[in-house]
């Protein structure tokens, strides 16, 4: 009868009773998840901050599907990484550089980058650090691509997406995107949108308790942007008056509910045409011409504490 | 409905006054038919003073009227290939824009000279008309500003949404016929005459489709020209910039004016990608003006501290073979072609029909969106602050100087290289 010996690997069950807090909602999770069980968010974000001993800010850029969120911050990125001076991006980890990979690759074709899925699990999550003039210190970023979707579900329906409760909670500043196609093509739907989102954020951080007793909490700094802006080129001109003239409930809430906010005009594409591909009418950019794409970025960043 | 100056308002309304205080009196002294008849004068006055029917009163080929303001011809800020930017813009007069002597024909060719209209001097209508001394002065300025490109094939490559990348293009061959190039895109300087010239104005330069929209081609102040331009003018120190913000119907107007016209998709592609043409295959051709490799530094592109045009000179290496500057890079050019028009297979809905652009600007990103086979589309309306333009002139539609006419040679030069400066062989 031969005998056999099963190695005690009960050291192993000691990693599994300390809980790995997620970075964007603290709730626990083992050691060796990958994503978060509560709201789906990587669990490299949490090992990452650990490993380097930084703990990153957090800047969301929100809008509603087709805002062009995702290729606002794929060029972001990518511009940024290849800028020296003023203002200068350098990914964290690999999976940081998934988002301006699969963006400049898809415009340099004439193509635009695939729908983000709603899946969270499926988001690019940007861990970067940004190097900017008058700071001695980097500063550590995240910046994930949230799909329009799923923010719209979350603010009709609070708790469908907790990933986005929990990661807007702890936003120290905001990029909004506003679809300027759709503005001059009439629909007012952008404007309903966008005053949703900046009530849900008010609201959010009504809720929330302030850092020191006595003290209000600092509502975040927001970036409005009207993104695709070759369609109407007066917004360059005064961003602002624009807002006043074709967004006039987002201009008014503003002024009314966020101390620090600034609106801005961007684009990407110069022209754009539409194909047909598989029996479905698709969009084409014709060439990519990047204009006001930093500007918003680097107003938020001189909005951001010191000493974080 | 505009008044010339302050000093003509005002001696109009004083004749008007009069006539009006002259009717006025006829009537209390009983005269009720001199009365009428003041008053009609002064109504025919005021109506072919103030032009309030538009094109029906006063002269019919206007759309407007207009402060003519001072004419560019004196102090031209054309470009010049052969002269420093510095001197472009002091204005300092070059050789052949000094003051003409002699007969009232001498005085015309160098003012057509100066305002960049030396081609018209050589169409065969009023080269007959010529003596040969202003026909060589012609041709000699038509060397400096344009660029022979020879005839021959071309290779086009369509618009491949399904290519994958590294994948070959299935690029369809174009024959060229030999055309003269602008060297340098239209400046600011050369548009300027035009504008100076009523060039808005003048309605046989516009094609008869667009008379509607020419009224709304106005600058920032509202006064005919460019659009980003203010006063009728452009910025200071700008001259010698390429001029943007012109429609392609503007930049066939001006073409017109000084007697070119865009050059086609193939003619540009050609002149960039410069065809070498072997036996029995495909040409081989650049995939930039300057080789096959993108330099930057030969390009005005996309860079960080980017933000605008720069003088047409401003990239010295990124020539042509054929001696054609900054082809890629600075502004797209409209061409005359429509977009895609080469694509046999395309599946593009354009929302409006699109003119091809073509060479890249300022604000383009990618290397691969800036070489001589990139093609881009543009609404034919849109006034883009990337978008400006250069003219081409087939070298037939030229009466050739210098050079032996076939007609006049015999039967063994006829098919001499000297005959045809378009032919390769003869720019070889």
């Amino acid at each position: 009868m031969s005998k056999v010996t099963l190695a005690l690997d009960s050291y192993q069950l000691a990693q599994y009773a300390v809980q790995v807090p997620c970075y964007i909602c603290e709730g626990g999770n083992n050691h060796d998840a990958e994503l978060c069980r509560y709201c789906q968010a990587p669990m490299a974000l949490a090992h990452q901050a650990r490993a380097q001993k930084v703990l990153p800010q957090m800047i969301a850029t929100i809008g509603t599907a087709d805002a062009g969120k995702t290729v606002y911050l794929g060029m972001l990125t990518d511009m940024l990484s290849r800028q020296a001076k003023n203002l200068h991006l350098t990914a964290r980890g690999a999976f940081s550089v998934s988002l301006q990979q699969h963006t400049i690759a898809s415009l340099s074709r004439c193509r635009f980058p695939s729908k983000t899925p709603n899946e969270p699990d499926r988001w690019n999550w940007v861990h970067c650090q940004v190097r900017m003039d008058g700071r001695r210190q980097p500063v550590e970023l995240i910046m994930p691509d949230l799909a329009g979707e799923a923010i719209l579900e979350e603010i009709d329906h609070p708790g469908t997406y907790p990933v986005i409760k929990a990661f807007l909670n702890r936003c120290v500043g905001l990029m909004l995107l506003v679809d300027t196609a759709r503005l001059e093509e009439g629909e007012d739907d952008q404007d309903f949108f966008t005053m949703k989102i900046v009530t849900y954020l008010t609201e959010l951080h009504r809720q929330q308790a302030a850092p020191k007793k006595g003290k209000k909490n600092p509502l975040p700094a927001v970036s409005i942007v009207f993104t695709k802006a070759d369609h109407c080129d007066e917004s360059f001109d005064d961003p602002a008056a624009y807002a006043r003239r074709r967004t006039p409930g987002l201009f008014q809430l503003c002024k009314e509910q966020l101390p620090r906010h600034e609106f801005f005009a961007a684009c990407v594409v110069g022209t754009y045409t539409y194909c047909w591909e598989l029996e479905t009418k698709v969009q084409v950019p014709l060439r990519i011409e990047p204009r006001g794409i930093i500007p918003p970025f680097a107003w938020l960043m001189k909005q951001l504490p010191r000493s974080s | 409905m505009r008044m010339t100056s302050f000093g003509d308002f005002l001696a109009f309304s004083m004749l008007a006054t009069s006539l009006a205080f002259s009717a006025y009196s006829a009537w209390w002294i009983g005269q009720p038919t001199v009365a009428a008849l003041a008053l009609l004068a002064g109504a025919i006055l005021l109506i072919w003073r103030f032009n309030p029917l538009g094109n029906s009163v006063g002269d019919l080929p206007r759309w407007r009227r207009r402060p003519r303001r001072q004419s560019s011809l004196s102090k031209p800020a054309c470009s010049r290939a052969s002269r420093p930017s510095n001197e472009r813009d002091s204005g300092s007069p070059a050789s052949d824009e000094q003051p003409a002597a002699g007969s009232p024909s001498d005085r015309l060719v160098a003012e057509m000279i100066r305002n960049g209209r030396e081609v018209l001097l050589l169409r065969p209508q009023i080269a007959a008309n010529l003596d040969p001394r202003q026909l060589e002065r012609a041709q000699a300025r038509l060397d400096e500003v344009m660029a022979i490109v020879p005839q021959g094939p071309v290779l086009l490559q369509p618009w491949d949404l399904d290519r994958e990348a590294g994948e070959a293009p299935s690029d369809e061959v174009i024959e060229v016929e030999g055309y003269y190039l602008d060297r340098f895109p239209v400046t600011n300087g050369q548009f300027k005459a035009f504008v100076d010239a009523d060039g808005y104005e003048q309605m046989s330069f516009w094609d008869e489709e667009i008379w509607p929209a020419v009224l709304e081609f106005v600058d920032q102040t509202g006064h005919p020209g460019p659009r980003f331009w203010r006063d009728g003018s452009y910025a200071s120190g700008t001259a010698d910039h390429p001029v943007v913000g012109v429609s392609w119907y503007e930049a066939s107007a001006y073409a017109r004016w000084v007697g070119k016209r865009l050059p086609t998709d193939p003619e540009w592609v050609k002149a960039g990608a410069w065809p070498v043409s072997r036996d029995g295959a495909s040409p081989v051709q650049r995939r930039f003006p300057w080789g096959d490799s993108m330099d930057r530094s030969k390009a005005h592109l996309w860079a960080p501290d980017v933000a605008g045009t720069v003088p047409v000179d401003a990239t010295p290496g990124g020539q042509s073979v054929g001696g054609i500057h900054q082809l890629i890079g600075n502004v797209w050019e409209w061409t005359a072609s429509p977009f895609a028009a080469w694509d046999h297979e395309a599946r593009f809905l354009h929302e409006k029909p699109l003119k091809s652009v073509r060479g890249g600007a300022f604000d383009t990103y990618f290397d691969c969106q800036a070489s001589c086979q990139f093609q881009s589309g543009e609404d034919p309306l849109a006034r883009k602050h990337n978008i400006g333009f250069r003219c081409a002139v087939g070298v037939c539609d030229v009466e050739p100087v210098g050079w032996d006419r076939p007609e006049e040679t015999d039967a063994s030069h006829t098919d001499s290289p000297r005959t045809n400066p378009a032919s390769e062989s003869a720019l070889s």
